[in-house]
């Protein structure tokens, strides 16, 4: 497993063809984009425009968990057929899952925007939460957050795209185990930048985030060229 | 592995195991000081019963006078006239002052072949104002005697009689460990040859494993409401333990879905070498960064080597070798019939 220049420019190519498929085929932007509105939409109805950061919090990592697995979930699901023989021969698995990491990135970017921007414009800050002290580190840590669970997702999609039947349902049985200390973290943090506690304290969440999504992501890369070679 | 071998480790496992539960269910636990009654006192004279559980701490025919009881105030002490003596508990007549360093009074019981006995914080006295004890009331500290207690585990306060469960929580972990370690090399090996024969043994070191892991919960969860007074609680030490038994559920849940398709095992070993090392980064890394309220919370996720004395060890190390052995045990078992199994299908 060496790291060459072919393979990065495979990782890129793969990362391109994505995006420029997801821009095409409009309809599964569009899905995800509508999963994310309609559930904050639905916590703002529940909560009665009434939150406190505990909920707050809470309501926002389930959106972001649920539309991950919508955005990340489909990931491989045109290798199952003749376009993963295409690829078999054309690309090498290192370069392939680097770039759907690639793309993870920018999906994360997206779906924090959209969920973080759906849930200030309909539900506000939460009541009792005082005035936003820190901005970048909510933002910073939905985005780490949101980033250790997509790179998870990426790999558990490419585990369950290789079971038959029913690999929706897999993806979520394999995926909530393993994304329960990544949402334990990014719980914690949300919570802590939206109270008082300052900087200092939360300042290892971050850090704690950032590791985990290298260490998931080299993981993904060392064991993905197994699950590739079938 | 010859047949000798095979009839020494797992008879010697058996034997162990079985001198554990004698010992662990039989040995007396020493005597300390669970409460006092009642916990406010008064100013002036009144009686204070205090309470111990463990082996009785009274000798037989001791005399009155050779039971001591001081109440401790700040760095101060203060007498006591002893009544009476009971196996498990001792009331004593407290004059109380009317100032006091500390409305807290710590109890120290002094008994001729136990000890000495030790009950933090166990009365307050609300009406005490702040000053130096009298001098009548002072009293000067007994002498201690050394304790003559035989074979028994050591008294910790909120566990007590519960220690014993750390023959069984605490081993049955160790073997979890242990076989998904094995599991996890068999997935290795697996990865790296491509042979069947790797993959039968992870999957029986992870069925096995997954056993002790829900029974190390069980009895986890058992201690949690004895000593926290909830069945669970949100602990890293918890969710770490919790995350593990799903994980695995998920890889044997992850094989059935492949059903025969003859790339399960290969499937299975990536899944398996993924998930061993969230495990360990669960388990052994997060927790040792935030609060928890499972013992060794400071930076060591297992028990404080204070509070495993040489009677407990005698026991202890005894159950983690019979508990591991009886865990392979039923790992080979399981392979062959794996094996049993594999070749009757590939025939």
């Amino acid at each position: 497993m060496a790291l060459s220049l072919r393979t990065l420019r495979n990782a890129w190519t793969v990362a391109r063809l994505e995006w420029q498929l997801e821009w095409r085929q409009g309809h599964q932007l569009a899905a995800v984009g509508l999963f994310a509105v309609a559930s904050v939409y639905v916590a703002f109805q529940a909560s009665d425009q009434r939150t406190d950061p505990a909920s707050w919090t809470a309501m926002l990592w389930l959106v972001y968990l649920f539309s991950g697995f919508t955005a990340i979930g489909r990931l491989f699901d045109r290798e199952r057929s003749d376009v993963r023989r295409y690829l078999q021969w054309t690309a090498d698995p290192l370069g392939l899952i680097l770039g759907k990491l690639f793309h993870s990135i920018l999906t994360t970017t997206a779906l924090t925007a959209l969920v973080l921007g759906a849930f200030i414009l309909f539900l506000g800050w939460p009541q009792g939460a005082g005035e936003l002290t820190k901005p970048a580190l909510l933002v910073l840590g939905a985005w780490l957050g949101g980033l250790s669970i997509t790179v998870t997702l990426v790999f558990v999609s490419a585990v369950a795209s290789q079971v038959r039947a029913g690999s929706g349902a897999l993806g979520a049985v394999l995926g909530l185990p393993l994304l329960l200390p990544q949402l334990i973290l990014s719980t914690r943090l949300t919570r802590g930048a939206l109270s008082d506690t300052p900087w200092a304290i939360l300042a290892e969440y971050p850090l704690f985030l950032a590791a985990i999504s290298a260490g998931t992501a080299t993981l993904a890369c060392i064991l993905f060229p197994y699950i590739w070679r079938a | 592995m010859n047949g000798a071998w095979n009839w020494i480790w797992k008879g010697g496992g058996i034997v162990l195991l079985a001198y554990v539960i004698l010992r662990g269910f039989s040995t007396p636990l020493q005597p300390g000081l669970v409460t006092a009654a009642p916990s406010q006192l008064k100013l002036g004279m009144q009686t204070v019963t205090l309470t111990a559980a463990g082996q009785p701490f009274g000798k037989e025919g001791a005399s009155l006078s050779e039971f001591t009881v001081v109440l401790r105030a700040g760095d101060q002490l203060l007498k006591t006239e002893t009544q009476e003596v009971q196996p498990h508990g001792i009331t004593v007549a407290v004059n109380v002052p009317g100032v006091l360093p500390s409305r807290a009074l710590d109890a120290f019981v002094f008994t001729p072949s136990a000890g000495t006995l030790f009950l933090g914080n166990a009365c307050f006295v609300e009406e005490a104002a702040k000053g130096d004890i009298p001098t009548s009331y002072v009293a000067n500290k007994p002498d201690e005697s050394t304790p003559q207690l035989g074979f028994s585990f050591p008294f910790q306060p909120n566990i007590i009689e519960s220690i014993r469960n750390l023959l069984w929580h605490v081993p049955m972990w160790f073997s979890m460990f242990f076989i998904m370690g094995l599991g996890f090399v068999a997935s290795l090996g697996q990865l790296r040859t491509g042979k069947v024969m790797w993959d039968l043994r992870a999957e029986a070191a992870v069925r096995t494993g997954l056993l002790f892991g829900l029974l190390g919960l069980a009895t986890g969860s058992l201690w949690a409401r004895w000593t926290w007074g909830a069945w669970w609680v949100s602990d890293p030490q918890l969710n770490g333990a919790l995350v593990t038994v799903l994980l695995y559920s998920g890889y044997l849940i992850l094989r059935s879905a492949m059903g025969d398709d003859d790339r399960v095992g290969r499937l299975a070993a990536v899944y398996n070498v993924f998930a061993f090392v969230m495990l360990v980064i669960l388990l052994m890394v997060l927790p040792r960064y935030t609060e928890s309220l499972h013992p060794g919370k400071d930076g060591n996720p297992g028990f404080n080597k204070y509070d495993l004395d040489n009677s407990l060890r005698a026991v202890f190390y005894p159950a983690v070798i019979g508990w591991g052995s009886l865990c392979y045990w039923m790992y080979t078992l399981r392979l062959r019939m794996n094996r049993i199994a594999y070749s009757l299908l590939s025939r």
